[in-house]
């Protein structure tokens, strides 16, 4: 068996206005992805391919080794799906959807069900129309969970959650990384929301992947450089500078590609560093977004 | 084809379904009772009623199963499901034929009953048949349209054509050579007229029934 549960490869889709260009995504088995973009940006789209939904224009697209769109419905019994503009039928109850969906999928767990049921404070009688959309989330993500997916594909699930509920989504589907095999893909423009569950990141940006890696590595290669530069000093020349602000004595470098020595490289070329700052995912998610778009412009 | 996906979605649009289903039973058998209590008026009140209802049950139930998994956004949640397109359109065309078509022969059955009973209506008998199976065909343009377009807009005109399309047909059909004829006699005709008619009816639904999977399979963006 492939230890890629979803692989994207030369995936294209054009519409009037918006084209998801030359896409290319893998997902390793047990991994959690974050795929993060504005609004707009391609996330859905990607998702929907993945799902068989859409048909893409060109490329392959496998996933837990079956092709997409063809194979989809063998696909789909191991792909647990929740997406923000998703429904459950409103007149049904979440004992009827439970019902329904038991017979299809082999490996639904009732009891697990049962679990998330008191976990979340649902009421299986009630019917969807009543609940909030917090409780329409958690049902919807209950009965993804149930089937025990191999793959879960989660498309902006905690978008108009308040707090707490976005709390306890995000809270079991780190429950659910206690199971190795199990690969979420994790879609949102909420960086925060990413950066807690995740442990491999993308970034889209107008249809087009524009960075996927570690979550850590990441972390770790992107920093901002705070300079003091002497009265006729030049910026020194890094490597992976995306982006230089601040004021011409008192530079900032945003870098792609930070190494410890840069700083000995900066005070040999006569600029004092000042302070090296760690960014969040949103920084680093803005200022990749900023750079590409910067590039796209000159 | 996965059969059983397929029922099991044809029993689920059934169960949202199942309270127009039954008023619609209830709606036609009411009808049938008012046509059979014998008097011309209550004849002409009773069939109209039988058509509206006719019509009723084909809105509602293609409004319902088809437009509405898409007004509801609940396609994304029954196209997660482990089907493909085809087996999702088919379980949309059977689904509704299954509601309709009993409903549609009950109605049939009890028309032609009546006239077969009433010596003095006999001559209705082809007419009847043609009639009844023009209605068919429109429910069945109407569950095409809708399913190939997902539009409220255009199953709203094929419901409309449809409509229109059975005061033409009845003009037509009680005009044509060997339907003519024997329209208002006292006896039960069927001609070679009549067979081709219900003929062309059924190769016309055929034709919107296959055009609907052909055009479904070639479909690049089902949501």
């Amino acid at each position: 068996m492939s230890d890629l549960s979803v692989q994207f490869a030369g995936v294209s889709k054009k519409y009037p206005h918006f084209a998801l260009e030359n896409i290319d995504l893998e997902l390793p088995t047990g991994s959690i992805m974050g795929f993060i973009g504005a609004n707009g940006a391609g996330k859905s789209t990607t998702i929907r391919i993945l799902m068989g939904l859409v048909h893409q224009d060109c490329g392959s697209v496998q996933v837990l080794g079956h092709p997409m769109p063809s194979d989809q419905a063998a696909a789909k019994l191991d792909i647990g799906f929740v997406s923000e503009d998703m429904r459950l039928y409103g007149p049904a109850t979440l004992a009827w959807h439970m019902d329904f969906l038991r017979p299809i999928y082999p490996r639904w767990d009732q009891s697990y069900a049962d679990k998330l049921v008191q976990r979340f404070d649902l009421k299986p009688q009630q019917k969807i129309k009543g609940l909030s959309h917090g409780q329409r989330v958690k049902a919807a993500l209950l009965l993804a969970l149930s089937r025990r997916p191999r793959l879960l594909v989660l498309d902006e699930p905690t978008t108009g959650l308040d707090p707490v509920a976005r709390h306890e989504v995000l809270q079991e589907l780190m429950a659910v990384l206690a199971d190795e095999d199990r690969t979420i893909l994790f879609s949102s423009h909420n960086t925060l929301d990413v950066e807690q569950i995740s442990d491999q990141i993308t970034f889209i940006d107008r249809g087009r992947i524009i960075d996927s890696d570690d979550k850590e590595a990441f972390l770790d290669r992107w920093r901002r450089l705070r300079l003091v530069l002497p009265p006729d000093g030049s910026i020194p020349r890094l490597p992976g500078v995306v982006e230089v602000g601040g004021s011409n004595r008192l530079p900032v470098l945003t870098t792609n590609r930070f190494e410890p020595a840069m700083v000995s490289v900066c005070n040999d070329l006569g600029a004092t560093v000042q302070a090296v700052d760690t960014m969040t995912l949103e920084e680093i998610f803005v200022a990749n977004v900023h750079c590409r778009r910067e590039r796209l412009t000159a | 084809m996965n059969y059983s996906m397929v029922k099991t979605l044809i029993l689920k649009d059934w169960y949202f379904q199942r309270t127009a289903i039954l008023l619609a039973f209830a709606g036609g058998a009411i009808s049938l009772g008012i046509v059979c209590t014998g008097s011309q008026a209550a004849f002409t009140i009773g069939l109209i009623l039988l058509v509206t209802v006719m019509a009723m049950i084909s809105a509602m139930t293609v409004m319902g199963n088809v437009l509405g998994e898409r007004e509801n956004q609940t396609l994304a949640f029954a196209m997660t499901l482990p089907i493909s397109y085809v087996e999702y359109t088919t379980s949309k065309i059977l689904g509704n034929l299954l509601i309709f078509v009993p409903f549609w022969l009950t109605i049939l059955a009890g028309c032609l009953g009546l006239i077969v009973a009433t010596p003095a209506i006999h001559g209705f008998f082809a007419f009847t048949v043609i009639m009844a199976v023009e209605i068919l065909l429109s429910t069945c343009l109407m569950i095409a349209v809708a399913l190939v377009t997902e539009s409220k807009g255009w199953s709203i005109s094929a419901m409309v054509t449809g409509n229109l399309a059975l005061n033409v047909v009845g003009y037509l059909v009680a005009h044509l050579p060997g339907i003519k004829e024997g329209i208002f006699g006292t006896q039960i005709y069927w001609t070679p007229a009549a067979t081709i008619s219900v003929a062309i009816e059924f190769a016309l639904i055929a034709l919107f029934l296959g055009g609907a999977f052909y055009i479904q399979s070639r479909k690049k963006d089902f949501i």
